[in-house]
């Protein structure tokens, strides 16, 4: 009897472990990476390369303010606001790099990213659809 | 932090087109930095009707809100994915109209991912912040340690530079040699001069006057280097040029000048610290002297505010001093003060430096060489400043 819900559980599990994970760091289908570390992606994100350990080279787009940026920042990039903001005030008004460009929110990222071969976001896991291929999910 | 001209094309334009590139369109950024001064300037001495307390005159006797204010709003685009021009325009209220001038424009060749070729008006990076200095928000102080900072009056350069930067693991090392002139850069007249500039032009100044006297420099040739991560980095440089002042007869002085510093931003501890020395040759030297200098600030982030302290000393450089040989300006100043976070992208920022001139000397203040300073050894000047920077 107790097999049963844990079955369930791992059906259901496997069926919604996407859309129940708090991020997902997403891609266009074609791109060919398989996956990218936590690491990798702060590094992207902070404009420091703009290959991927898989040789692909992408172009990272950013959400607006909320929860999902957030999480990002907090989880992956593990940088707070603040230094954030200063990392790029020393990066943008020196003419080295500028930051990744900001979409609004989950959908206006996956609708990018689904769109341009390059592209690389990140989205709440409830978004996500066969349009865009997921390279990591952030719980 | 930034605004997306394109943004609608992004949002509809482009995407309905099913364009292949991310749109990367102009852009513009901008930051700005509201801020109020006040010296203590009763040690000064008698200058009459000038109240004037720092070396640029910015800073006064009474509440003043020019030295720090300023604007910045810097545009980018994108010409093909080598090529994007940057230019950033520049109104400080230091000068009396606050018009916009550009401070740099140049155009980037991106020849491969480490390797960058910036041409035009660039900015000459010879300490931790030049790069960076009129944005506020960027660094931990008001205004960093003139002790160190005054101490190259050029800030940028038309010519060229290159920027080649490798990863080693997660930190960044970037070699950027470039070479240059600059003209237009003007240089504050030692009070020491005033004397010989009223013998030989006649406009009868009195002591206390601020006069900027333009230069060039000529042949700049120089190095900049650095390594690190955003919790600690170290940075080196040297460079040489030849300054000309026409009026002053100064004609192809050598100038060589070498700094060197080190940043960490790491658990809660903030530190900056950098050194330099500068040895200037021929006439020039009479009135800019050889110099050397250091400062040490040391900060600690609790949440929102972080408190530093800041010990910075200017000293003389193995030079003659007297008729024959420069004018020195040796200070050192103790500085506390803090920043604390107004939200996104804001700071607010307060300050209280104490400078004291070495005995004979005026420092960096402004005052009758003759006056106050000489006789007694316990003047000190207080400079409490207030400013709120902000990125946008």
């Amino acid at each position: 009897m107790k097999i049963l819900p844990l079955l369930a559980s791992l059906v259901l599990a496997t069926v919604s472990a996407v859309a129940n994970a708090g991020l997902a760091i997403i891609a266009h289908p074609s791109n060919p990476t398989t996956g990218i570390t936590a690491d990798e992606a702060a590094r992207v994100y902070l404009g420091k390369t703009r290959t991927l350990s898989s040789g692909t080279q992408v172009t990272a787009v950013d959400q607006g303010a909320g929860a999902a940026r957030d999480k990002f920042y907090k989880s992956v990039v593990q940088m707070d606001d603040r230094a954030v903001k200063t990392h790029w005030s020393k990066l943008l008004f020196t003419g080295k790099a500028r930051p990744p460009q900001e979409l609004g929110g989950d959908e206006a990222v996956k609708e990018f990213v689904s769109r341009n071969p390059d592209a690389i976001g990140y989205v709440d896991g409830k978004v996500l659809d066969r349009s865009v291929k997921v390279l990591l999910i952030v719980p | 932090m930034k605004m997306w001209l394109l943004r609608t094309c992004a949002a509809s334009l482009c995407l309905t087109a099913g364009a292949a590139q991310a749109v990367e369109g102009i852009t513009i950024n901008g930051f700005l930095t509201a801020g109020a001064t006040y010296g203590d300037a009763r040690p000064l001495g008698n200058l009459g009707e000038n109240r004037t307390v720092s070396q640029d005159g910015n800073i006064t006797n009474r509440v003043g809100f020019t030295n720090d204010s300023r604007m910045g709003l810097q545009i980018s685009a994108k010409v093909n994915p080598k090529i994007d021009v940057t230019g950033q325009l520049l109104a400080r209220g230091s000068s009396d109209d606050f018009n916009m001038k550009a401070d740099w424009a140049f155009v980037t060749y991106h020849v491969n991912e480490p390797l960058a070729l910036r041409m035009g008006k660039v900015k000459l990076t010879t300490f931790l912040i030049s790069d960076y200095i009129e944005v506020g928000f960027a660094y931990p102080w008001i205004r960093p340690p003139q002790e160190v900072y005054s101490s190259n009056p050029i800030s940028t350069i038309n010519g060229v530079d290159m920027l080649l930067r490798f990863n080693v693991g997660d930190a960044v090392f970037l070699f950027q040699p470039y070479f240059g002139q600059s003209k237009g850069a003007e240089a504050l007249m030692p009070q020491e001069a005033i004397p010989a500039y009223n013998f030989f032009f006649d406009p009868d100044l009195p002591p206390g006057t601020v006069l900027n006297v333009g230069f060039t420099a000529d042949h700049m040739v120089g190095v900049n280097t650095s390594f690190g991560t955003d919790a600690f980095s170290v940075r080196g440089g040297w460079l040489t040029t030849q300054v000309g002042a026409p009026l002053f007869g100064v004609v192809d002085d050598d100038v060589k000048f070498a700094s060197a510093g080190f940043t960490v931003d790491w658990m809660n501890i903030v530190m900056y610290s950098e050194y330099f020395r500068r040895i200037i040759d021929g006439g020039a030297n009479l009135a800019f002297p050889n110099q050397k200098g250091f400062y040490g600030t040391l900060g600690y982030r609790i949440g929102k505010f972080l408190p530093h302290v800041t010990y910075a000393d200017l000293r003389d450089y193995n030079d003659p001093v007297g008729p024959f040989g420069d004018v020195p300006l040796i200070q050192k100043s103790i500085t506390a003060g803090f920043r604390y976070e107004l939200g996104s992208g804001a700071a607010l920022k307060v300050e209280a430096q104490q400078v004291q001139p070495e005995d004979g000397t005026r420092g960096l203040l402004i005052a009758d060489p003759n006056g106050a300073f000489s006789s007694d050894p316990d003047d000190k000047v207080m400079i409490y400043s207030l400013a709120v920077d902000v990125v946008f």
